[in-house]
């Protein structure tokens, strides 16, 4: 968790900004430009006024100049009240000398927590593991980046947990990031990202991999899945070949399906710094 | 230390090296390492064979071995190293009547004769009379006529029976060979030796065969005179023919000394009298309707001529040291049946001395031919002679004991080893 505490990573992520991807409708201020029409002193234009709408919007001064009845348009600033869902299963805890997958999931987590939070914006985190799910509701309050830490530091990836209902109990968050690995319930899990993106949210998948799983050593051991114990599969040079065939064609089939759900795909491998992987996920 | 069936052993030998191969050529199942994704990996036994130079499991690997080499070398059925000779000789000794010195048969075995050599006499039957042992006997005479397929039979049941106690066999045989001591069985038994023999001949008796002329007392015109060839001498010799009722002085006689005194009654009287088809002596046989009187019958002793109907026609008995031989065959006063050679043989028979031998023709060379055999030497290797007997291993069974304790260890140690494996943390 050496990342996690130097603080390199705060520092690497400084003035970085998590933008909306798209106009979103928000009561409360925020940095996000919404599509409601409101007392921004930003004008955007007229629109001749409808049956239905607001005569409080009514623009009484155009009225008197020209006789005719608009309303003013104009962007309204939106807060993005972001969740952070963390995988902390078992498979999670990848390599078991380094434990390098759950350190940069945590990194990342960490990561868009602090920028969302440097937004402005209620940044809370979900941490689903063989224990049941730790969370931390979306604040704005200070201490909160520092809230998500402790808990990250407090939690030790293990068991095997759904993460598809921690997912669909997010109902406060406008905007959901999911760090995994997707070895679990993918299915479901993008089952559930489906009913979030379709009830307007911003949807993120993080998918973090080793480099030890895409370059396995082919010492002729047999590997087995942390979280099936049963499941046990030899992997020498005759195997390794194939093995990395199927796990490469399941990478792009997951981002293929993802992303065609309207979610933001992003792959990342220990070994890149989760600053660069905290600045490609917010990028625009 | 020697193996009766040693291919067991040799197959037992390579068994427990493809044991050990086996245990170096382990299946086994490699290190255990967590992937996430080995779900990827395609899915195929996990058990992997490999090599390694370390032997897996050696104390299996010695129960395993240990029981293979046990039962291998019980069917081997080792037996203790025993002395086997190079070569041992069956010496076969003429001890028949055919013999004419048995100091010459002694002689002859005294130069062949080694210690571990077998020594068989024969007469009409054969024995084993020495084996193993420098000791020579003295041969016994024997006044009966020998038989070499008794001799030769006795001698193929000592040469299996030394089968193992030596290399090579040679059979010697020492006798006169005479026509008598062979008969249709010879050449048969003769076959089932497989080499050849080798003949060491001695000297046959003397040839008994020259008539002798009783001293005839009797008529001189009694028919029975025409019947004996050559003529009776009535010179005193070694057989008296009494033809009139014998006297105390033809009994003291006979009892002086090898003489035979042959009664032969000249006077025969019809009443009740009947009447026999036939009557032989030895080999001559007189067919002719002789008048038999049923109250003369010859006395107990051995029978020297039978009737047709088995009843004894002449019998003789010792007396003193000779003998005294009874004849109640009729002899016709009518007729030239005495001139029958059937009838003289019979009649010459019946006055020869008791005891008389047989005469005595050495064999041909034609049949010592066949009885020697071909090949250069007498030497015959012992394995060619048939197994008579199966020989028991003593270490065998105690082999078998041992396999089977360690059949058993085998077992408890593999259900010790998959014991331990399940209950080893996965």
């Amino acid at each position: 968790m050496r990342q996690l505490t130097s603080g390199a990573l705060l520092d690497s992520i400084r003035g970085v900004h998590w933008p909306a991807r798209r106009v979103i409708g928000g009561a409360f201020q925020g940095a996000h430009r919404s599509s409601r029409v409101g007392s921004s002193p930003e004008f955007m234009q007229y629109r001749p006024y409808q049956q239905g709408d607001d005569p409080s919007k009514i623009d009484w001064k155009l009225f008197g100049r020209t006789e005719r009845v608009a309303i003013r348009l104009s962007h309204d600033d939106s807060s993005l009240r972001t969740v952070v869902v963390v995988d902390a299963s078992a498979s999670m805890a990848f390599p078991p000398d380094s434990l390098a997958k759950w350190e940069l999931a945590a990194s990342v987590a960490l990561g868009l927590v602090a920028v969302a939070h440097g937004d402005n914006d209620p940044a809370g985190i979900a941490i689903v593991g063989g224990g049941g799910t730790r969370s931390l509701p979306p604040r704005t309050r200070r201490g909160t980046v520092a809230n998500a830490l402790q808990l990250l530091l407090d939690t030790t990836p293990g068991g095997s947990a759904a993460l598809a209902p921690a997912l669909s109990a997010v109902r406060n968050g406008r905007r959901v990031a999911l760090i995994s690995d997707f070895l679990g319930d993918a299915d479901a899990l993008l089952d559930a990202a489906r009913e979030l993106v379709a009830s307007g949210r911003e949807v993120y998948a993080v998918h973090v991999v080793a480099e030890e799983e895409l370059d396995p050593r082919s010492g002729g051991e047999v590997v087995s899945d942390p979280e099936e114990p049963a499941l046990k599969r030899p992997l020498d040079a005759s195997t390794v070949g194939a093995y990395r065939a199927a796990f490469a064609a399941w990478r792009d089939q997951l981002a293929a399906r993802w992303r065609a759900a309207g979610v933001a795909y992003t792959l990342a491998i220990t070994g890149e710094p989760a600053g660069r992987v905290v600045r490609r996920i917010v990028a625009p | 230390m020697s193996f009766l069936a040693p291919a067991y052993l040799f197959a037992a030998a390579g068994l427990a090296g493809l044991v050990v191969a086996l245990h170096l050529i382990a299946t086994r199942e490699p290190a255990t390492v967590p992937l996430p994704t080995a779900r990827f990996a395609p899915d195929r036994p996990v058990r992997a064979r490999t090599r390694t130079m370390q032997l897996r499991d050696v104390l299996l690997l010695l129960c395993r071995a240990g029981l293979i080499l046990a039962a291998g070398a019980a069917l081997a059925r080792p037996i203790p190293a025993s002395s086997r000779q190079p070569l041992a000789r069956i010496v076969v000794a003429d001890n028949s009547s055919s013999v004419a010195d048995a100091a010459a048969v002694r002689d002859s075995l005294r130069a062949l004769l080694s210690p571990g050599d077998a020594l068989i006499r024969f007469d009409s039957t054969a024995a084993l009379v020495a084996r193993g042992t420098d000791t020579l006997p003295g041969p016994p005479t024997s006044r009966t006529t020998g038989s070499l397929s008794a001799a030769l039979v006795v001698a193929l049941r000592t040469a299996v029976s030394l089968r193992d106690a030596a290399d090579s066999l040679e059979l010697i045989l020492v006798s006169a060979f005479g026509v008598e001591e062979r008969d249709q069985a010879t050449d048969s038994i003769r076959g089932l030796w497989p080499g050849a023999i080798r003949l060491v001949r001695v000297a046959g008796r003397r040839d008994s065969s020259a008539p002798r002329t009783p001293a005839f007392l009797g008529a001189a015109a009694d028919p029975l005179r025409y019947a004996l060839s050559p003529a009776p001498n009535p010179a005193e010799g070694d057989v008296r023919l009494v033809r009139a009722t014998p006297t105390g002085a033809d009994s003291t006689w006979a009892a002086g000394g090898p003489r035979t005194l042959v009664l032969w009654p000249a006077a025969q009287t019809e009443v009740g009298s009947d009447t026999v088809g036939a009557v032989s002596a030895g080999d001559f046989v007189v067919v002719a309707p002789f008048a038999r009187d049923a109250r003369r019958v010859p006395g107990v002793g051995r029978v020297a001529a039978r009737w047709l109907d088995g009843t004894p026609a002449a019998v003789e008995v010792r007396h003193g040291d000779g003998c005294i031989r009874t004849v109640e065959i009729p002899v016709p006063s009518v007729g030239d049946l005495v001139l029958d050679p059937r009838f003289q043989g019979l009649a010459s028979r019946l006055t020869e001395p008791c005891g008389t031998r047989p005469s005595f023709e050495p064999l041909d060379d034609a049949h010592l031919a066949a009885l020697a055999g071909t090949g250069r030497s007498a030497r015959v290797p012992a394995r060619a002679m048939g197994r008579a007997r199966v020989l028991q291993s003593p270490l065998a069974p105690w082999l078998l004991a041992a396999a089977l304790g360690l059949g058993l260890g085998e077992l408890l140690l593999r259900r010790k080893r998959a014991v331990a494996l399940a209950e080893a943390p996965s």
